[in-house]
């Protein structure tokens, strides 16, 4: 009788369990976090707004038509909706820093000692991997004059008014 | 079975199988490894408050110089010394700051600590300076800064 097969059966079996062992252990071992992966996403995205409204805060006149101060300061004081811009200005530049993504952008200050915020650019509900980054400006009865705003603010007074960014990608 | 015995070709074939499952191994532990430190170095990114730090030292210094340009305007108009319309304009500035950032669950103090503010006409001399005492504290990170030196001549 020739038995000799059975030695290679023995080894095809030993080197079949030691491959699918393998195989599992890579599998079970390796958690799925690619360079693509949420939380990375995040960090760029939120990267990308807070860039984006520093940009405007801080850029001189030579490269921003308005800079930050000058947009927020020149609201109208009325909420915005999805058809109403109400910083067209602010909208503008948003859309050409951030190409590709959309964005709200909401006012809150301090009026009466009680905190308001307002919406002033609305473009649709924020999806669940949204990121908000926020920045502060300080508005005071001269440079609403100057930017033709409605802020009422005396001459003794001054306004601090957070700009807060909500980016998202579709 | 005397042959099967004698015949050990087959174990070069099982330890080759071996060395060849370590390396593997080896290599997806080390893969995994790195992935791992981006996913926490990701996430220790969006948790420490860079960003909203950065905003308040940036806003209180740009802030100063503008209450500092109004006081002095304020002082041609009201009886009160530049230093009166500084404070009581920067009090403004601390209050409202530490009312927006206690929405986001943020302890932030900016207090004056000390000024030396000298105008001549409608500018103010080289050294003055005012002091600014800053303080973050999210409950995760505590930042401080005293004091803040904020240079108003030009």
């Amino acid at each position: 009788m020739d038995d000799k097969a059975q030695l290679h059966t023995l080894e095809g079996v030993a080197a079949a369990i030691l491959i699918t062992m393998t195989l599992v252990i890579i599998t079970q071992s390796a958690t799925v976090i690619t360079p693509q992966h949420e939380m990375m996403l995040d960090v760029q995205l939120e990267q990308m707004a807070y860039d984006a409204l520093t940009l405007l805060d801080t850029a001189p006149s030579s490269v921003t038509s308005t800079n930050l101060t000058e947009c927020v300061a020149g609201w109208d004081m009325n909420e915005s909706n999805i058809q109403n811009n109400g910083l067209p200005s602010l909208d503008k530049q948003l859309f050409l820093l951030l190409p590709g993504y959309l964005y709200n952008v909401d006012l809150t200050y301090v009026q009466n000692e009680a905190l308001v915020t307002k919406n002033v650019i609305v473009n649709g509900d924020p999806t669940e991997d949204s990121v908000i980054a926020s920045r502060t400006v300080m508005l005071t009865n001269l440079s609403v004059d100057a930017a033709h705003g409605a802020w009422i603010i005396a001459s003794d007074e001054i306004k601090v008014v957070e700009v807060r960014l909500t980016l998202w990608q579709i | 079975m005397a042959d099967l015995k004698e015949n050990t070709s087959g174990q070069i074939i099982i330890l080759s199988g071996f060395a060849i499952c370590l390396s593997l191994i080896a290599l997806a532990i080390l893969v995994n490894q790195a992935m791992i430190t981006g996913y926490y170095s990701s996430n220790a990114a969006l948790e420490f408050p860079k960003h909203e730090i950065r905003d308040i030292t940036s806003q209180t210094r740009e802030s100063s110089v503008s209450i500092a340009e109004l006081a002095l305007r304020l002082n041609q108009s009201n009886n009160q010394s530049i230093e009166d319309n500084y404070r009581s304009l920067f009090n403004q500035y601390e209050q409202q700051m530490k009312t927006i950032y206690t929405i986001h669950g943020d302890e932030v103090h900016i207090s004056l600590s000390e000024m030396n503010l000298t105008a001549t006409a409608m500018n103010y001399s080289a050294e003055s300076t005012v002091w600014v005492n800053i303080s973050y504290n999210d409950g995760m990170t505590y930042y401080v800064s005293r004091p803040e030196i904020i240079e108003m001549g030009t």
